[in-house]
């Protein structure tokens, strides 16, 4: 697939999160930023159509909403 | 949007001899069309014959409800999502459709991303389950292979994971070398498996070596 190039200006709080994202995900920082836009899509394109994004956590079973605005 | 076709080949069951086939990375009309006019008539008669000979329901060809124009459909726009097919002799012979959101649970693969085939289906005529000689033998592994070069491609390193329906445990036990991390209640009880970046590996250069 043919890919296009852009600049991604961040800022050290940003490249740092960054860094560290792509050392505990085994990717390459454009990987993350693609993974991301990925999953930022997918959850966009659900809350458009009117459903919620949940955390449960496992052990206590609270759940809390993610609110996207 | 770019297609990209790969040229396989698939084992003709009647004569024995490999045959061209293409690879696609994409879901198009032709091949809706062709699940719809061509695998539809076959399933369905093959479930009514099961139902009036009274064979257990676990025994059915258990993705006979799946509606591949609804899947499609659903992934409509979203770059997370792909479809692949198998075509031979002009007629699609196999489906897939992976999602790219997936994360990994196996022994140090826990939260890496990986390639989720979240539908596989061959066509009725190549499947062993329906109670006659496939037409076309390597269409699932294709697919499969598919998904690994596509995960290698997303720097995910190879890594897939599925859930498989109980027909399919052991191909992707015993013939795709999956880990089997055991039956999943968040997904109907289906058994979840997994391929690990050194199994991806491995399975890719077998793969070339057939």
């Amino acid at each position: 697939m043919p890919k296009r190039t852009m600049t991604l200006n961040l800022t050290d709080a940003e490249m740092g999160a960054l860094e560290r994202l792509s050392v505990r995900k085994d990717l390459t920082k454009t990987a993350v930023i693609r993974q991301a836009l990925r999953l930022y899509q997918t959850v966009d394109s659900r809350i458009e159509k009117g459903e919620k994004l949940l955390f449960e956590n496992d052990a206590t079973k609270e759940k809390a909403e993610l609110m996207l605005l | 949007m770019t297609r990209s076709v790969s040229h396989i080949y698939l084992l003709e069951v009647a004569t024995g001899v490999g045959v061209e086939a293409e690879l696609r990375d994409c879901i198009e009309e032709a091949q809706l069309i062709d699940w719809q006019t061509k695998w539809q008539p076959i399933l369905i008669a093959a479930i009514k014959d099961l139902s009036r000979r009274g064979v257990a329901r676990a025994q059915w060809p258990q993705s006979w409800h799946w509606d591949w124009r609804a899947k499609i459909a659903q992934m409509e726009g979203l770059i997370a999502f792909k479809g692949f097919s198998v075509i031979c002799a002009d007629v699609t012979q196999g489906l897939m459709r992976v999602d790219l959101n997936g994360l990994g649970r196996a022994p140090g693969q826990e939260g890496k991303p990986l390639v989720y085939v979240d539908y596989l289906e061959v066509a009725p005529w190549n499947r062993m389950d329906m109670g006659q000689t496939p037409r076309y033998k390597g269409v699932g592994t294709a697919l499969l292979s598919a998904a690994v070069a596509l995960s290698v491609e997303e720097d995910f390193r190879g890594r897939i994971g599925l859930h498989s329906l109980p027909q399919a445990d052991r191909f992707y036990r015993d013939r795709c070398n999956m880990i089997d991390l055991g039956p999943d209640s968040g997904v109907q009880g289906l058994r979840y498996f997994e391929m690990t970046p050194e199994q991806a590996r491995i399975f890719l250069k077998e793969e070339d070596e057939v």
